[in-house]
């Protein structure tokens, strides 16, 4: 009889929750996510495949969208990539958003075309296990897959979970009246807490906790719940041995696996969009910390190796954006801006093993990421303070939980209060902002993919050199502003070298040039030319391209 | 003594009986020093097993000695290939997980063949001395052997059978990036299973046959006609892309697939997608991990007569090298060195090349074990002499020429009338038969010393002293009777291991503490679980003294339990 009765509570709890204006409710859960997939695969199976990739340690399927019409993987593709961390949920509907778009949008004539020309493939959700904490009787900022794991090195497993000591349904702070505390209120707002700076005559007041209780005595909040590996650490690139969160070794996971197989697998793919906590559309700055990960990376390779012993292969490491795909991510930059409206930049936030940064720097693609959405700090001012500020001004009622007391264990005889910002709502903007949102990033995407590499022969000309010889010259030209391949990428195995092929026609002899040559990258709007010498008449065959590029075809009449 | 023979005979039936070869008649022969009298399962060291050959000696070992050996798959290869490990302890003295583990894998390489018949010949050797041998059957009542003759195994079965594979397993590799699969790999033209040198007459090229040797190709003097061009290795342009034999089957590296300091292909030729991106290595990597006990390693590669040691880049990485590490690393490697002329102790980084994602940093970075690398094999092995190194002179002088394929002409579809032929795959690297035994009892005598010095653990000296108030004292000391430091820098660093526990059972403890100084009455105490102290590292030789206070019990038992340092106990009453 007890147990219907706590199920009716939920569920009483759960409609009063959807029913409040704001933050939550309207985000989809993974079931949903699946089942939106599932129905834009079933509304249009000429278009659209849906294909799952993994399950993850907590059961949840990893699914692809595969969109666009003929030979799918032997023309330009560009990833689209949600839900990279769990407390990005955003994340995971803008990337199903595009998906969306793309498709209510595909009878009209431009999609056609563009559906025609290049692949799209939507992963949205990444961070299944973890997202799922969102929808959750008590939500917390969850980063961490269902794979059980030692997160504190204490060799007990997942001893040390949050405790939601307030009974709100939220994870947020606890701060202890105590003088051997070093944080204060914030002058500018009494709710945040913020470091006592002894240079300006601050003492701390507060200890400041996440949550919870100690519950391993080891004088740390929280260090080891559920779960688990954060995808967005478990990457090759500027991965963390023994991180936090970063998994037995990079890669380590199966939707990680998953998806780097299924991404390097489609060698047409050029481009990356990650909907994610890393930005390089709006920062200002260049080269290297135009990187997402600008701060405290390439700890390993700015380790000058002795010069004259042993071979230097850590100089051919790649740790910032290439001159020529600078130019590219400026175009791509300016045009964020201009399609999506969006002004000010998004918080820079480093993980290192993140998605983003792979996607470039070892995958070898053009690589965009971004929030998606964010709120304007400005110099110098606390997030916290800046945060609060913001969503007054947006009318969003529901982000602070204001500091109540209570009792707890860990602090016998203390003065302890529950408070603070709630979890998700620095990241994830109000759920009535997301179609907005959703289609003005889809509407940057097909602009970036309309100016996906595209090959043309052009410059065709058979010079009769006399005797019966002919000198055939063509030019390959990339119509796109996309590089066929980003320079990133041009030394990485895992990348296609175009081929251009000449076949004579009998009684045709190859005099000078090659039968099969290398191409091995045309920059946007570049050129590159060849040329034959051939004796004898009739037709010659042309091809070039690779999956990356899709091939062209053309012949020449040797007369 | 008959009615022995008898038995013996008879047991070895029993074993073999599918056998044509038994253990043959003890009147025949008589026990040379150092090795089995009369093995259980005959072997024959001078030639090379193809996979199912180590399979079937495994299962023989296997077989006849079950209290010692169990034989597990650690998964499946590529092509569905079994990956053999065999596990060998004195099982009769505690469970082979709870001793220190030493590991020793071959062939990771595939054309490094003969780390497998080290690594078979020293699962062998334990097996057949552990009776005999007081040090032998001491060390395996202590420790567990882990032996995975060959960690890639398709590519071992290719060069037996098929040509010469390169260092990778077999899964496809695009090398030419150009969407073809292994299209342009090297052509075995005379069908001889080797891939050899291709010359060509040409009075313009810069090669004679040596007059001293006609076998050997020479280079010209300045001024001097030359009579043959090389034309580099038997091979088509089969892709027709203007280049012979670029992408032929597999052509990654197995070794650059390790879950630590793994960088791409572009920075380190021979990766792959990721960390474990290949099953033969994914499934080494799964069985390590549930054999945290492992606590020293060893990888057979060829060649070049090097005991390579970490770091494989400058600093290491995120990996710790303490001094003490250094000193035990390198007092091993030395004295390998004496016990394998011709061998050197080297530094990967310093006296070889930058590795990135090699299997020796995992197992010491990733896993914080102790591990070495031999390349097997070295010219200096062919005439006892650093100096004198000639390979025609040793083929001829010692082999008989087996191991040239003199040059034979073969109709080249594109360079015309060529001549085929040079060393063949079984010299340069690898070690021709009659000096194959002998290396592999060296360096497998180097595995055995090297896993003696792992840790031993022992409790010693435990003393019951009563105290006013009906309390007593138990006090103990726990030491580590060998080199080897229960928990490498690293695995400190990281807390790879959980720490050295020792626990005391038969009393109510009230209090317990580390001796520093019993002189000085000098104590720190452990506040939490004093009945399971904890020790962060038990270095080689060292002694740590406890102290409990208790109450009630007469009889209390100390034990210590450590992963890598195994387990050991002492009572008091």
């Amino acid at each position: 009889m007890k147990l219907p009765l706590k199920v009716l509570i939920l569920a009483a709890y759960g409609i009063i929750l959807s029913g409040t204006s704001g933050v939550y409710g309207q985000y989809s859960n993974h079931k949903e996510i699946i089942s939106s997939i599932r129905s834009m695969a079933a509304k249009h199976p000429s278009l659209c495949t849906a294909a799952t990739l993994a399950k993850t340690e907590g059961g949840k399927d990893i699914m692809v969208l595969t969109i666009g019409t003929g030979d799918k993987d032997n023309k330009p593709g560009i990833a689209v990539i949600g839900g990279v961390t769990g407390s990005h949920p955003a994340g995971r509907e803008l990337a199903l958003g595009f998906a969306s778009n793309l498709l209510g949008n595909a009878s009209s004539e431009e999609i056609k075309t563009l559906l025609g020309e290049v692949t799209f493939y939507v992963v949205p959700d990444l961070s299944p296990d973890a997202t799922e904490q969102y929808f959750m009787d008590i939500k917390y900022e969850r980063h961490v897959n269902a794979r059980k794991v030692d997160d504190d090195r204490d060799f007990r497993f997942d001893e040390d979970p949050a405790e939601d000591l307030n009974k709100d349904g939220y994870i947020t702070l606890i701060r202890v009246s105590d003088p051997a505390g070093t944080y204060i209120e914030s002058k500018e707002d009494k709710r945040i807490m913020v470091s006592a700076d002894l240079a300006k005559g601050e003492k701390g007041a507060y200890l400041v906790y996440p949550e919870g209780i100690d519950n391993d005595k080891d004088g740390k909040f929280n260090e080891d719940g559920q779960g688990g590996v954060n995808f967005n650490r478990n990457l090759t690139y500027n991965y963390e041995e023994f991180g936090s969160n970063a998994g037995l070794h990079a890669v380590s996971e199966p939707e990680t696996m998953a998806l780097v197989d299924f991404l390097f697998d489609r060698y047409n793919i050029y481009a990356t969009f990650t909907f994610g906590p890393q930005d390089n559309l709006t920062q200002t700055s260049r080269g290297a910390e135009r990187s997402p990960q600008a701060q405290g990376q390439q700890a390993q390779s700015s380790q000058a190796e002795t010069p004259g012993q042993g071979r230097r292969m850590g100089s051919r490491k790649i740790t910032s954006v290439q001159r020529t795909d600078e130019v590219v991510m400026r175009y791509a930059s300016e045009k964020y801006r201009e399609i999506t409206g969006l002004k000010g930049s998004a918080q820079p936030v480093s993980d290192p093993g993140n998605f983003a940064d792979w996607a470039y720097y070892h995958y070898g693609r053009y690589s965009f990421s971004t929030p998606g959405w964010w709120f304007p700090v400005e110099r110098n001012t606390e997030p916290g303070v800046a945060f609060l500020k913001f969503a007054e001004e947006q009318g969003m009622k529901d982000a602070f939980v204001a500091w109540t007391e209570i009792e707890h264990p860990d602090f016998p005889g203390k003065k302890v209060e529950v408070g603070g910002i709630k979890p998700f709502v620095m990241m994830n903007p109000p759920a009535d902002r997301l179609s907005t949102l959703a289609e003005a990033h889809y509407k940057f995407i097909v602009a970036m993919a309309e100016e996906h590499p595209e090959l043309e022969f052009s410059n065709i000309k058979a010079e009769d050199e006399g005797e019966g010889i002919f000198r055939v010259t063509i030019n390959v030209h990339n119509k796109g502003i996309f590089a066929t391949c980003a320079e990133a990428g041009q030394n990485n195995i895992f990348t296609r070298i175009m081929r251009l092929s000449l076949q004579t026609s009998k009684g045709q002899t190859l005099l000078s040039g090659q039968q099969v040559q290398r191409i091995p990258r045309i920059t946007g709007d570049g050129v590159e030319e060849f040329s034959w010498l051939i004796s004898g008449k009739g037709t010659l065959k042309i091809t070039a391209g690779a999956a990356n590029t899709g091939f062209i075809n053309t012949s020449v009449e040797l007369k | 003594m008959k009615n022995s023979i008898i038995k013996s005979i008879l047991a070895a039936t029993i074993f073999f009986i599918s056998l044509p070869l038994m253990s043959q008649n003890e009147m025949l022969f008589f026990q040379a020093a150092g090795t089995p009298g009369n093995p259980k399962v005959q072997v024959s060291w001078n030639r090379y097993y193809t996979h199912a050959g180590v399979t079937d000696l495994m299962k023989k070992i296997a077989a006849a000695y079950p209290s010692l050996v169990t034989l597990e798959s650690m998964g499946k290869s590529y092509q569905g290939r079994d990956m053999w490990v065999m596990i060998i302890s004195d099982k009769k003295t505690g469970d082979p997980g709870t001793k220190p583990g030493f590991w020793i894998d071959g062939n990771i390489h595939s054309i490094e063949l003969q780390g497998t018949e080290m690594a078979l010949y020293t699962g062998w050797y334990l097996c057949e001395m552990f009776e005999n041998n007081k040090f032998i059957n001491e060390l395996l009542k202590d420790k567990t052997f882990y032996i995975a003759p060959t960690i890639n195994p398709d590519a071992r079965d290719y060069f037996a059978n098929q040509g010469v594979p390169p260092r990778s397993g077999l899964m496809p590799f695009d090398n030419d990036r150009d969407g073809s699969f292994d299209e342009d790999g090297a052509d075995d033209m005379n069908g001889d299973k080797n891939i050899s040198q291709m010359r060509r007459k040409n009075p313009d090229g810069n090669l004679i046959a040596d007059p001293k040797d006609p076998r050997r190709m020479i280079r010209v003097e300045p001024g001097q006609k030359g009579e043959y061009e090389y034309l580099g290795s038997e091979g088509i342009d089969n892709d027709n892309d203007g280049q012979a034999n670029e992408d032929g089957i597999g052509g990654y590296d197995g070794n650059r697939d390790w879950g630590f300091n793994w960088e791409p292909n572009y920075v380190q030729s021979g990766a792959h997608r990721y960390p474990f991106s290949q099953p033969e290595n994914k499934a080494v990597r799964d069985f390590i991990v549930k054999h945290r006990n492992i606590t020293g390693a060893q990888s057979f590669h060829n060649s070049g007569g090097m005991i390579l040691r970490g770091p494989s880049i400058q600093g290491g990485g995120a990996e710790a090298y303490s001094r003490t590490d250094d000193a035990v690393i390198d007092a091993i490697g030395k004295t390998g060195e004496k016990m394998i002329p011709g061998y050197k102790l080297l530094t990967i980084w310093r006296d070889l090349y930058t590795v990135y994602g090699g299997e020796i940093d995992w197992w010491h970075g990733g896993m914080g074990c102790f591990v070495y690398s031999n390349e097997l094999w070295n010219s200096f092995l062919m005439f006892y002499d650093t100096a004198f190194t000639d390979q025609y002179e040793f083929d001829r002088l010692l082999l008989f020429e087996d191991a040239f394929i003199p040059w034979t002409k073969v109709t080249h579809p594109v360079y015309g009338e060529v001549e085929i032929g040079g060393f063949s795959k079984m010299l340069g690297r690898l070690h021709p038969g009659f000096l194959l035994e002998t290396d592999a009892h060296r360096n497998a005598a180097f595995c055995i010393y090297n896993a003696w010095n792992m840790p031993k653990l022992e409790v010693s000296n435990v003393k019951v002293t009563k105290l006013p108030g009906g309390l007593k004292e138990v006090t103990a000391r726990v030491s580590n009777l060998r080199m080897m430091p229960t928990h490498s820098a690293t695995n400190l660093r990281y807390n790879i291991d959980p720490p050295v526990y020792v626990n005391i059972e038969g009393a109510t403890v009230i209090a317990g503490m580390r001796v520093i100084n019993k002189d000085l009455n000098r104590t720190v105490e452990q506040k939490d679980n004093p009945q399971r102290m904890e020790i962060s590292n038990l270095q080689g030789y060292q002694n740590v003294d406890l102290k409990w206070i208790v109450k009630g019990g007469s009889k209390y038992t100390i034990s210590v339990e450590s992963v890598k340092g195994g387990r050991a106990s002492a009572v008091a009453e």
